[in-house]
């Protein structure tokens, strides 16, 4: 995030100072935007003021928050993934799968899903390193490839449950009887999260490609491996996050988790991170997660029929970019 | 001889060069499939072209976006846009045929308006932008049309479905007049522009082009093609759907590409039609492949969704292949800045003598 502290605010106007900060503090806007939503939706509708209604919105909020870290990381390499929806998707299918609703196949379940993960990371990250092809296409053609196999696989339609052990750590609630246990996950994960790319070298070096990829050549990156890892990382995470996603819809259905790899995308791109690479951070996309899941609690309260839920859904989104996503004017 | 040799020099440095090879090599393997005396049959390219000259259309209606910088994944419910509002307005407004279609083009021309707008104008990533419009159009849609209902009269959908006067088929007429048309629009100033502006905006503007004028023009004929897409698939199926065909964004973007479309300022209207072609093509291919299999191994029968996989998997193999298009390109690029470096330097030593 940039510091807005430097520049001499005294003699700007009211409304000088507010496009400044709109622009230079995105997540920011984009929490405000999302205490707003909540507020509103609270007014339209005071019985969602619950505790289980603010326990699934942190549940969904970390759901959502795992494979746009994903989507972060790729992004701020230069590059996109498409695929994490897909994947999401297909690991579902193998938790429910290979769990079969019993305990005691965690590690097999984990092990399988992060196969698929790495799997399709790598595809993805050979495919459009080597052949320089716009990512989004590439990651596309992929994602097809992956939710076909899937339906090749299970013919369709599928049995199996999540284990009951797996669902407690996701959805139980233990924590002042309101915040999911899925908390866990997140304690875990997302500091490894900030490290990697605060800290590390990999990181650093991320951000150096995706500011200006020649430049990172010449000084000894070794850009091709760094964006390999990059998408096998975001492969990963989004396998993990299908299999606690398949904890928490309980369900056997197909493309479950499809829709969530335009939701994080849009997550990342909402809480500041560009999309020409080199620019965002963690923080902002966890931001950019909550106002999302707001997003959609707020139209899910405001039991709008199923049209006008999709023209407003379409619509905020759209303002939501217009906001704060625009490239760079014509006259420069 | 020579003019021969010469000309396929020229055709191998065209952009459409690898969308020709990709559409030749799967034209074969229909061949094998169908032997040539049946695949060019009156019947057979009738229904070749009825059924898929929507998507066809739709893949040229995005190769301009793409040529002129811009894309949009709403294409294909901008199709089914068309389809309801030509539907709907004859049915419940009691207006001419002829005045609902062109109500639903005008809706697909204002749509595409639209569109290019916020991706032009305002400057928003094209790609997350017409993503979102794409649920904005589905919900308009749905309120037009809550469920599928509606039909078009046979005698008028009869002439799309038959060849015309029993020589030419119908829908065929309508794809090459649209290839004609936008041949003809391409020889003009306006398309000179839409290769400046899809290959940089503001170099364009600098050079003096009207630069979200252009892009917007694209859009807008994007609309109108759109709008006789619509108008076909309407004719197709004679009924009404207000969510179908949203998959036609995704398929036409890769359609694009396969023929040796760049992102924006490279590639031709050619490389729109033989990656449509090629799309078409492969699915029609993988249909006769399954269908020999289980033919010639007794026990061999297979769900559809091995069909899907096996297309989505050639697509994907075929996007593959224009890497050495793209490596192609670079190479005659080189060697373009060679030769000119080369005549500097000649240039400066007479200079000096």
């Amino acid at each position: 995030m940039a510091k807005t502290g430097i520049a001499d605010t005294s003699s700007m106007t009211f409304g000088q100072k507010v496009k400044m900060f709109v622009n230079n503090n995105q997540a920011g806007v984009a929490l405000i935007l999302a205490a707003l939503l909540y507020i509103i939706t609270i007014i339209c509708n005071p019985g969602s003021l619950n505790k289980t209604a603010f326990g699934n919105i942190i549940l969904l909020t970390i759901l959502l928050a795992i494979p746009a870290a994903g989507c972060t990381i790729v992004l701020i390499g230069g590059g996109l993934d498409f695929c994490v929806g897909a994947v999401m998707s297909a690991t579902a299918v193998v938790t429910a799968q290979t769990m079969m609703g019993q305990n005691g196949h965690f590690i097999q379940t984990l092990a399988l899903a992060l196969l698929v993960g790495l799997l399709v990371g790598l595809a993805n990250g050979i495919t459009i390193v080597a052949t320089g092809l716009p990512p989004m296409i590439v990651s596309m053609a992929i994602c097809n490839v992956l939710t076909r196999l899937m339906y090749v696989f299970t013919g369709g339609s599928f049995a199996g449950q999540p284990s009951p052990a797996l669902m407690q750590t996701v959805t139980a609630r233990y924590l002042f009887g309101f915040v999911p246990n899925i908390v866990i996950y997140a304690v875990i994960l997302f500091p490894l999260i900030f490290f990697i790319l605060k800290f590390s070298r990999f990181g650093k070096q991320l951000y150096l490609i995706g500011n200006n990829e020649t430049a990172a050549r010449l000084t000894g990156v070794k850009v091709e491996k760094v964006k390999i890892i990059s998408y096998i990382i975001s492969g990963l995470l989004a396998a993990f996050a299908g299999v606690i996603g398949e904890a928490y819809i309980y369900g056997a259905r197909m493309q479950a988790f499809d829709d969530y790899g335009y939701k994080a995308l849009l997550a990342v791109i909402v809480g500041g991170t560009s999309f020409d690479g080199g620019v965002g951070s963690f923080e902002q996309t966890i931001c950019g997660c909550l106002l999302m899941v707001l997003l959609s609690n707020w139209i899910t309260t405001m039991q709008f029929s199923v049209p006008v839920q999709y023209i407003v859904n379409g619509a905020v989104l759209v303002a939501l970019m217009a906001l704060y996503n625009r490239s760079g004017a014509v006259r420069q | 001889m020579q003019k021969i040799k010469d000309a396929f020099k020229r055709f191998y440095k065209q952009p459409a060069f690898t969308g020709f090879i990709l559409f030749m090599i799967v034209l074969i393997l229909n061949l094998i499939f169908e032997p040539p005396a049946k695949f060019f049959s009156l019947n057979y390219l009738n229904s070749l072209f009825v059924s898929n000259t929507p998507f066809l259309l739709v893949t040229l209606g995005q190769g301009i976006l793409m040529l002129a910088g811009l894309l949009d994944c709403s294409i294909g419910m901008q199709v089914a846009l068309v389809n309801v509002i030509s539907i709907m307005t004859v049915q419940e407004w009691g207006i001419p045929i002829w005045m609902g279609w062109i109500l639903a083009i005008l809706g697909a021309i204002a749509a595409s308006a639209l569109i290019g707008a916020l991706e032009s104008a305002v400057g928003l990533p094209s790609f997350l932008c017409s993503y979102a419009m794409t649920t904005v159009i589905k919900g308009v849609n749905v309120l037009i049309m809550p469920i599928e209902q509606g039909k078009v009269p046979k005698a008028v959908y009869k002439v799309y479905h038959n060849p015309l006067g029993g020589i030419f088929p119908t829908a065929a007429i309508i794809f090459f007049a649209v290839l004609i048309l936008l041949y003809l629009i391409s020889r003009t100033k306006f398309w000179k522009h839409v290769y400046a502006v899809g290959g940089n905006r503001q170099n364009a503007y600098a050079a003096g082009i009207n630069a979200v004028g252009t892009q917007m023009k694209a859009s807008i004929l994007k609309g109108v093609v759109v709008g006789i897409a619509g108008i076909c698939l309407t004719l197709m199926s004679a009924s009404g759907n207000p969510i179908q065909c949203e998959e036609y964004g995704m398929r036409s973007l890769a359609a694009c590409i396969m023929g040796g479309m760049g992102w924006g300022g490279w590639g031709s209207i050619g490389c729109a039609t033989f990656g449509g072609w090629f799309y078409v093509l492969i699915s029609n291919f993988v249909y006769y492949l399954f269908t020999w299999l289980a033919k010639i191994i007794p026990g061999f029968k297979v769900s559809s969704y091995y069909n899907n996989l096996a297309a989505d998997v050639i697509v994907f193999l075929g996007l593959l292949v224009t890497v050495i298009t793209n490596k192609r390109q670079r190479k005659s690029l080189k060697q373009g800045i060679n030769e000119t470096l080369k005549q500097l330097s000649k240039e400066e030593e007479k200079e000096d003598k």
